[in-house]
């Protein structure tokens, strides 16, 4: 009894440690690329975290059904082979569902390949433990990646367009209302200060927990 | 050369994986593809029902040297008459390359107006060649030699084409494909038969 209420902590932490603790963005400043590229506007965004949290549960089962296998010298490469072939998969299928969301993201949806979050999570995860704890770290980390992506881009989305999941939300000037877009918060300047001032957010209210 | 097996492989299996999910999803991709010109193409020759490929070789030198084929369509209406032409077209723009669909009316005399197939020019500036504002100007423009000019009417439909302010580059970009391939598919064609001689 007490051996499997140990076992359900531990897949609760493990779950709830790429949200916050370990947050893959705000915490380990992993997968920075995406996050400052695709944040322009929340469907981009949430497309390219599903995609991430895809490749991600892929490669983690892939990896953690094969860890008794790898030798030391093989390791990055195998993880790497695994990687970039579910994004080649991943891709395919918005290219071919999804087109307009595969033309936004370009070349952003092959890039998930050398994106640090999977690679890091095959390393320090999956090769070392069972398919269980891989799959819901695999979750937990993808989704607090997709959450923070989503975040970073509302924030981008309402300033720079007035407007949320392509809705309008708020008039703009030219349409008779007060707001001013800002055009500059859906380039790469708007995304270095929004992640910037979000990174310092996080670190203060972490800061003062501890 | 221990545990190479496992190279070889995962390799074939994972390339098995790509191969199958391309096989299957390759049709519907083309289709998409194909779909979003013909919708910009609609867009753009209102009339437009039917899309036939032109068998003739027309082959265009572009802005940088060189030489590439065209592949012309034909705009059939309803009434299966040919209410224009269309096709698509290259060059580099500010950032990465511009891809345009371009329609024109049926005798080649006027440009019916362009779409962008795909673009990655600096938002909210070079990426307001997207914007009718700005496409809208080459609507019935003639089909032939286009200018830049920076300031300047863009409500009169001519040759010259008025810049985006900022993106001077992308509009520039713009002009020199439209220009370049309809002048160039134009001569080509004329000289084929295909249109008539009539107007030179």
């Amino acid at each position: 009894m007490t051996n499997s209420n140990a076992k359900t902590a531990r897949y609760w932490q493990t779950l709830l440690a790429g949200l916050w603790r370990e947050n893959p963005v705000f915490r380990l400043l992993l997968g920075m690329c995406p996050t400052l590229a695709v944040t322009a506007a929340v469907k981009p965004a949430l497309t390219m975290g599903c995609c991430v949290i895809f490749v991600l549960l892929c490669s983690n089962i892939i990896v953690s059904l094969m860890r008794n296998l790898l030798k030391p010298h093989l390791r990055i490469l195998m993880f790497t082979l695994t990687i970039a072939t579910f994004v080649t998969i991943a891709d395919l299928f918005l290219k071919a569902f999804v087109p307009r969301m595969s033309e936004m993201l370009g070349p952003y949806v092959p890039l998930i390949i050398v994106n640090c979050i999977i690679i890091c999570r095959a390393e320090v995860c999956a090769s070392k433990n069972g398919l269980a704890v891989s799959i819901i770290d695999a979750l937990g980390m993808g989704v607090g990646f997709t959450l923070t992506l989503c975040v970073l881009a509302s924030i981008r989305e309402i300033l720079s367009t007035g407007a949320l999941f392509e809705i309008q939300i708020i008039r703009l000037s030219s349409q008779g209302g007060w707001f001013v877009p800002w055009a500059a918060m859906s380039m790469p300047v708007g995304a270095f200060i929004t992640l910037g001032l979000i990174l310092g957010l996080v670190n203060k209210v972490a800061g003062r927990k501890a | 050369m221990q545990q190479s097996w496992l190279l070889i492989v995962s390799s074939f299996c994972f390339g098995l994986l790509i191969a199958v999910t391309s096989a299957a999803l390759s049709p519907r991709i083309r289709q998409n593809e194909i779909n979003k010109r013909n919708r910009m193409v609609t867009v753009l020759l209102p009339e437009a029902k039917d899309f036939i490929l032109l068998d003739e070789q027309v082959e265009i030198q572009s802005l940088q040297g060189k030489k590439e084929k065209v592949e012309i369509y034909k705009v059939m209406s309803k009434a299966d008459e040919c209410v224009g032409w269309s096709f698509e077209a290259a060059g580099s723009g500010f950032a990465d390359k511009i891809k345009l669909v371009i329609a024109l009316d049926k005798n080649f005399e006027k440009i019916a107006g362009f779409d962008v197939l795909s673009s990655n020019e600096t938002p909210g500036f070079g990426d307001q060649i997207k914007y009718d504002y700005f496409r809208d100007q080459f609507e019935g423009a003639p089909a032939g030699e286009l200018r830049l000019i920076t300031v300047g009417e863009r409500e009169t439909k001519d040759s010259e084409i008025v810049a985006i302010s900022g993106a001077t580059i992308s509009s520039e970009a713009v002009v020199e494909i439209v220009s370049n391939s309809v002048t160039q598919i134009k001569e080509q064609m004329r000289k084929k038969g295909i249109i008539g001689n009539d107007k030179q």
